[in-house]
């Protein structure tokens, strides 16, 4: 190499001898020039993927959404309710009352069950429940954190339906989580009450819709004015 | 891997060496063995698997592993359901139930409605349906309900200290009962407390009327020394009932009755009434208090006269000798000289006033005081024309006298085999010279009931567990004589039997439940009506209307007070003859709640000592005998000895010397262990309540007392207002008069988001405390402890400053500016302690609690958004964003919020320092987790909390006020629904919390009165909760008449007179004095 009059380095290898640009290739091959593309693409698809899969595997959607236990007594919610059409306040009758909707004591199975299916093998827990006093284990689905103080009956006495947390769960063969039941999910209605507030009467209705979104939002508007009910956003609402 | 050395080579000649025979055969092995370091294997990897192999397996297992525990392991643990096979009657998972129950205690059961969260008693409230209650509670009932689920109460039935079966006890109870019929009585003796149990009653006088056995009462104080009297005095059996609301004039003759006299919740509620005040024009009670100790009824009193408790007489007689006239003045009055240094002023003008309201003051003599106080003080009602209008005689069954000294002396002459102890802890409690113990030796059988296995416990051949009277059937009077149930809310924890059972068994009577017990004596009250109808409204209620006992007219008998008036010379202490005063403890009784962890933690009212009590001693008793605080001094009283540390307390009475009774007990649980000294041992038969003679001596050691509050003064500045009745006639708005100068902040650089919230929002929640009523009796803390799930600290962790207490009582000292060597240097204790203006203080409380200002300082300085306003003006404290940095606590000017250090519900406060080794069993924890309200979060280490205004019991409101409105707009939470915990518990109503946005509710008009003001207002923080000014009542005539409260002329001397100026209407920017914002 020679500097020239005008400073600039001349890259033309000299005349003679072994060119060293030759034994660097011979060094790192030619693909090596796109390595940082491969790194940083590969980088990206890989954190990405592990980004997405975090997201996925954290969030409620991923860890309760769909979760279908096997329970105890092959309950059929869609036997029940959509092709027998029961409330679901015969079984579920404090969910008017208290923050908990109650499962049904097996005594209230044996009201009916006393009379159909009398001798059906797959209620033999639920007539030995009734006759031994043992509790049915029912494998818990729907839960929020300890923290968190949901009431169910201030929601389904204001206009609040069940399908709105747990799906349409008259459909169900058997009982799954439908919804993430996440705070954002929570927060999501309780900015914007109007979406779901619904007549009282059609509040176990779990077929009901509203003739259209703009009906649906009138009637919402109406209720909130009407009903005073409030867009709570406050930690307090449900955290004590 | 270095080669070996090479092995030496075979030496060329001579003889050969070997080290084996492989060496000396020269294997191939051994020539490799010799080039190894190590044994095959032992370096290299000849398994099939390469160790590349190995590696990829294993992080393929792992990442399988991952999967599995992203898939399953992260989720949450499955639970289940139990629901009922069989639902119980009106019950419902998740909605609490109320019943009805009372709590037996010595001076008349206490009405009450008990929380029941799915079986398990969680709250204890007052009966607010009782006509003789305004569902207010005293801060023992609040606490009760720890005891319940002690994991340290007695839960084994033991036979000379090893465990047996209940049925094995049961037995023995049967063969005791033969033994009875057959004509054994005449050995039996059964010691049992003092309780209006009806139908104990009934069970005792069959025991000692059909099988002739003896019952003797014992209770560690006496405390029904005025009814005793009374039946004296009047010559029937009667109880005294004082109504402190009629009396515009009371005089209290050593009588704490806002404090440790029996009902004390009831005696507040009547005070309180007098002490309303709410327009200029109105009036209001004085009291004057005479007495040694500084009670809370002194701290509460116009006037206080401080004497020693063996003067009280005296001074007692000087006031009669100016009452009584006439016929109804005893022989000897004119003898008896006031002791010396009472002016003789404060003795006439008291005395005048008494006379200006003749059927509208009161007399009282306290339970420590002789009988013939009490006498002195019913001649003082009689000739003032009281009784039947501020003093009602109630019809009462006849009281018994306590008698254990003769049933010490039954025991020592033989006369008892078989003692029967009913509750009573007599090895440790009873006066020291009946030497109880050896006396208890000579029975040959001692079976006894208890909650805890105590002092006496290892003195027993039969010992069974009581049930706690949540867990019993029982029945008992209430103070006013009304017959009130004891239902049980669960079954007993641990298979404790109740005295009725007992009693039963032993008496061999026809059933041994307790509730058919209580059942037949309900149905000898109701006579011929419909019985069952009656007993179901009995249960609901909590009480049998219309048996409330009735007053009966007694004619005075003058005898007893002319028989004993002559006797009436006591000695009275000096330097060298000190006085004692054996007083009952504001936090554990008489020892009954020493194992209360609550009670323990509570500050004491007065001294603010917490897990301990003291020597209380005046300043000047100190300095001249030469102590100081937490030194240790040894206390002779006629050859017995005690040993404990001293406490200066301002307002004590000279030589006299204050000793709490129920403390440094030796066999307790572990929450009462080594708490505090033993007083017991210096009393002695007859000199249970005070004695003179003791004396004292410096030990020259030191010992820790932990005190929640060691600054007494105010110094000048306006926290606790108040005014003299005569000022507030005056300038009604004194208190809004002594606001700072507002700072020139005109327009908030921000805007408050509440403010755009306040009219859209239902409620605006708001609490005002009217100090005029509060007497400081601590009942709000012992709520709120329950109700909130606050745990306790450990007198180590209180000595640091970290209890967690959501509401404590700030109480001041105000001393006279005269006496004061006024500095502007914040002094603790140690130097306060010898300044002479804490001899005669004016006392203030103030409940000091969140305020949930508006303009929080608190929720600016959070960096997580964990401190918020909610649109109702709460300032809510969000636990699971909190982080811990305390920016918070250290930004609020009230010093109301409180930080986990330690997970103070999971560790032992014994533990607390022990790391992952200091947690506490599980067992154990399952017991006391079921104390804990499940309605509020139980918060973990390095979480700051503070009170909610009880939030969980106003979203309760809320959502059955939503649910009752349905498809209506009647969502707004009327009225008088619901109320904080604090303010539930308050027998003086001083605490009231409501919706600000209803002008008719009583917060927004209690806020319109011109005494409102808020605690530091110079701060602009706005807070919602704001303070009554407090309105003194002096008489101008008595010699130590201030025209205006102590407090008052410290402010006034730092900051300027507040009536200095003209501008009546804004009450604002007075403040020319000396500074000091």
């Amino acid at each position: 190499m020679a500097a020239d009059p005008c400073g600039l380095i001349h890259c033309e290898p000299p005349g003679i001898g072994p060119d060293p640009f030759d034994t660097m290739s011979a060094i790192f091959p030619k693909w090596t020039n796109r390595l940082p593309l491969m790194v940083l693409t590969g980088g990206l698809l890989v954190g990405g993927a592990l980004v997405a899969g975090a997201w996925y595997y954290l969030t409620p959607k991923y860890s309760r959404v769909g979760y279908k236990p096997i329970q105890p007594v092959a309950f059929s919610h869609n036997t029940h309710v959509n092709q027998l059409g029961m409330d679901c306040r015969y079984c579920h009758n404090a969910v008017e009352q208290s923050w908990y909707s109650n499962l049904p004591d097996s005594a209230k199975c044996m009201n009916c069950h006393n009379q159909v299916l009398k001798d059906d093998p797959r209620l033999a827990l639920v007539r030995e429940s009734a006759a031994t006093g043992q509790p049915i284990p029912w494998v818990q689905i729907h839960r929020v954190p300890d923290y968190v103080y949901f009431n169910h009956s201030v929601h389904v006495t204001r206009g609040i339906s069940c399908v709105e947390c747990h799906g349409q769960i008259d459909r169900m063969e058997e009982v799954y989580h439908a919804q993430p039941l996440s705070m954002t999910f929570c927060l999501d209605c309780h900015r914007h009450p109007e979406l779901k507030l619904r007549p009282l009467d059609k509040i176990t209705d779990m077929n009901w819709q509203p003739e259209s979104p703009l009906q649906q939002r009138e009637f919402g508007q109406r209720a909130i004015k009407n009903w005073k009910v409030e867009s709570l956003e406050n930690c307090s609402a449900c955290h004590r | 891997m270095n080669p070996l050395p090479s092995a030496s080579p075979p030496p060329e000649s001579g003889r050969a060496y070997w080290r084996s025979l492989d060496e000396l055969s020269d294997t191939p092995e051994f020539r490799q063995w010799l080039e190894r370091e190590f044994p095959e294997g032992a370096s290299e990897w000849f398994d099939p698997v390469s160790r590349r192999h190995f590696v990829r397996i294993m992080s393929a297992s792992f990442l399988l592993a991952g999967l599995g525990l992203a898939g399953t392991g992260c989720r949450r643990p499955e639970q289940k359901i139990l629901p009922f096979s069989k639902m119980p009657e009106n019950y419902t998972h998740g909605v609490p139930q109320y019943y009805a129950t009372s709590m037996p205690a010595r001076g008349g059961s206490l009405p009450l409605v008990v929380k029941s969260h799915d079986g398990r008693p969680t709250k204890i409230e007052g009966n607010a349906l009782h006509p003789d209650s305004n569902g207010g509670t005293d801060r023992f009932a609040q606490a009760s309900i720890l005891n319940l689920y002690d994991p340290d109460r007695a839960t084994r039935f033991l036979k000379d200290g090893i465990a047996t079966t209940p049925e094995a006890a049961l037995d023995f109870l049967a063969t005791l009962s033969r033994q009875l019929q057959t004509g054994g009585g005449r050995k039996l003796a059964l010691l049992v407390e003092r309780n209006s149990s009806p139908s104990r009653e009934r069970l005792l006088s069959l025991l000692t009327e059909k099988l002739g056995a003896r019952v003797f009462l014992y209770e560690p104080v006496q405390t029904a020394a005025d009814q005793l009297a009374a039946q004296q005095a009047f010559g029937r059996a009667v109880k005294p009932i004082p109504h402190y609301d009629r009396a515009r004039t009371i005089l209290s003759l050593d009588c704490d009755f806002l404090g440790s006299e029996d009902g004390v919740h009831n005696h507040i509620r009547r005070f309180a009434q007098g002490r309303k005040i709410e327009k200029p024009d109105d009036s209001l009670n004085r009291l004057y208090a005479v007495e040694s100790l500084l009670t809370l009824t002194g701290a509460n009193a116009d006037h206080r006269l401080r004497v020693p408790s063996s003067g009280v007489a005296l001074v007692a007689a000087a006031i009669a000798a100016h009452i009584l006239r006439g016929d109804s003045r005893p022989q000897g009055l004119d003898q008896i000289a006031p002791p010396p240094g009472v002016d003789p002023r404060w003795i006439l003008e008291c005395a005048k006033d008494l006379l200006q309201h003749q059927g509208q003051s009161l007399v009282v003599a306290g339970h420590r005081q002789p009988r013939v106080v009490h006498l002195l003080a019913y001649a003082m009602n009689v000739a003032l024309g009281n009784v039947g209008k501020t003093l009602v005689l109630n019809e009462a069954p006849p009281l018994r006298e306590q008698n254990l000294p003769e049933l010490a002396r039954a025991l020592h002459a033989g006369e008892v085999e078989t003692l029967v102890i009913l509750g009573c802890n007599p090895v440790a409690t009873a006066p020291a010279d009946l030497d109880w113990a050896s006396a208890q030796k000579r029975a040959r059988t001692v079976v006894r009931l208890a909650y805890y296995e105590d002092e006496t416990a290892p003195l027993c051949t039969w010992h069974l567990p009581a049930a706690h009277f949540l867990e019993s059937w029982g029945d008992g009077l209430a103070q006013d004589g009304s017959l009130v149930p004891v239902q049980p809310l669960i079954a007993p924890l641990f298979g404790g039997l109740t005295e009725l059972e007992v009693l039963a068994r032993i008496a061999g009577y026809p059933t041994s439940s307790p509730y058919e017990v209580v059942r037949e004596t309900f149905a000898g009250f109701v006579k011929g009506a419909n019985f069952e109808e009656a007993w179901k409204k009995f249960l609901h209620d909590g009480f049998l209307a219309g048996s409330a006992a009735r007053p009966v007219a007694a004619t005075y008998n003058p005898a007893p007070l002319s028989q004993a008036l002559p006797s009436l010379q006591p000695a009275l202490p000096s330097k060298d003859r000190l006085e004692v005063v054996f007083h009952l403890d504001y936090s554990v009784d008489d020892g009954r709640y020493n194992n209360n962890g609550w009670l323990q933690e509570m500050p004491d009212p007065i001294t603010k000592m917490t897990w301990d009590n003291a020597v209380l001693i005046s300043r000047k008793t100190a300095q001249e005998l030469g102590v100081k605080n937490h030194e240790m001094v040894e206390i002779a009283l006629g050859g017995r000895v005690t040993r404990g540390p001293i406490w200066i307390q301002p307002g004590m009475a000279d030589y006299s010397l204050g000793l709490a009774l129920g403390y440094g007990r030796t066999r307790t649980g572990r929450v009462g262990h080594k708490t505090g000294f033993d007083v017991y041992p210096l009393r002695t038969t007859g000199a249970e309540h005070f004695a003179v003679g003791a004396s004292l001596k410096p030990l020259g050691t030191t010992y820790p007392l932990s005190c929640t509050q060691d600054h007494w003064s105010m110094e000048g500045r306006p926290i606790v207002r108040e005014a003299n009745l005569s000022q507030y006639r005056e300038h009604p708005d004194f208190a809004t008069r002594m606001n700072a100068e507002e700072p020139p902040v005109n327009q908030p650089l921000y805007p408050n988001p509440l403010d755009k919230l306040k009219p859209s929002a239902l409620h605006q929640w708001g609490m005002a405390i009217d100090l005029n009523r509060c007497v400081g009796c601590s009942a709000c803390i012992m709520a709120c402890q329950s109700e909130n799930n606050v745990p306790i600290v450990g007198k180590e962790q209180v000595r640091r400053g970290r209890e967690m207490h959501w509401i404590r009582i700030d109480r001041y000292y105000a001393g006279n500016p005269a006496q004061r060597q006024y500095t502007d240097s914040y002094k603790r204790e140690q130097q306060q302690q010898f300044e002479a203006w804490v001899d005669d203080p004016q006392v203030v409380t103030q409940p000091m609690l969140c305020q949930h200002c508006e303009a929080a300082p608190c929720e600016n300085v959070c960096p997580v958004n964990a401190t918020v306003h909610d649109h109702e003006g709460l300032n809510v404290m969000v636990y699971n964003r909190c982080v811990g940095t305390r920016y918070c606590s250290n930004n609020c000017p009230y010093k109301v919020r409180r930080f986990n250090y330690f997970d103070y519900n999971k560790r032992p406060i014994t533990a607390l320092y022990l790391g992952p080794f200091g947690r506490r069993k599980d067992d154990e924890w399952d017991l006391l987790k079921m104390v804990k309200n499940p309605d509020v979060t139980v918060r973990m280490r390095g979480v700051m909390e503070k009170c909610t205004f009880c939030t969980q019991r106003i979203e309760a409101a809320k959502i059955a006020q939503k649910v009752k409105a349905g498809a209506t707009g009647e969502v707004v939470v009327p009225e008088g629904t619901f109320t904080t915990a604090c303010a539930q518990a308050c027998p003086a109503g001083a605490i009231v919390f409501g919706n600000l946005n209803d002008p008719n509710s009583r917060v927004a008009k209690l806020k319109q009165q011109d005494r409102n003001y808020s605690v530091l207002d110079l701060l602009l923080t706005k807070p919602r909760l704001t303070y009554l000014a407090r309105v003194r009542n002096p008489n101008p005539a008595m010699p130590d008449y201030q025209e205006a409260p102590l407090s008052f002329e410290h402010f006034r001397e730092k900051m300027g007179d507040p009536f200095k100026h003209s501008n009546t209407g804004s009450g604002q920017g007075h403040a020319t004095g000396k500074g000091g914002h």
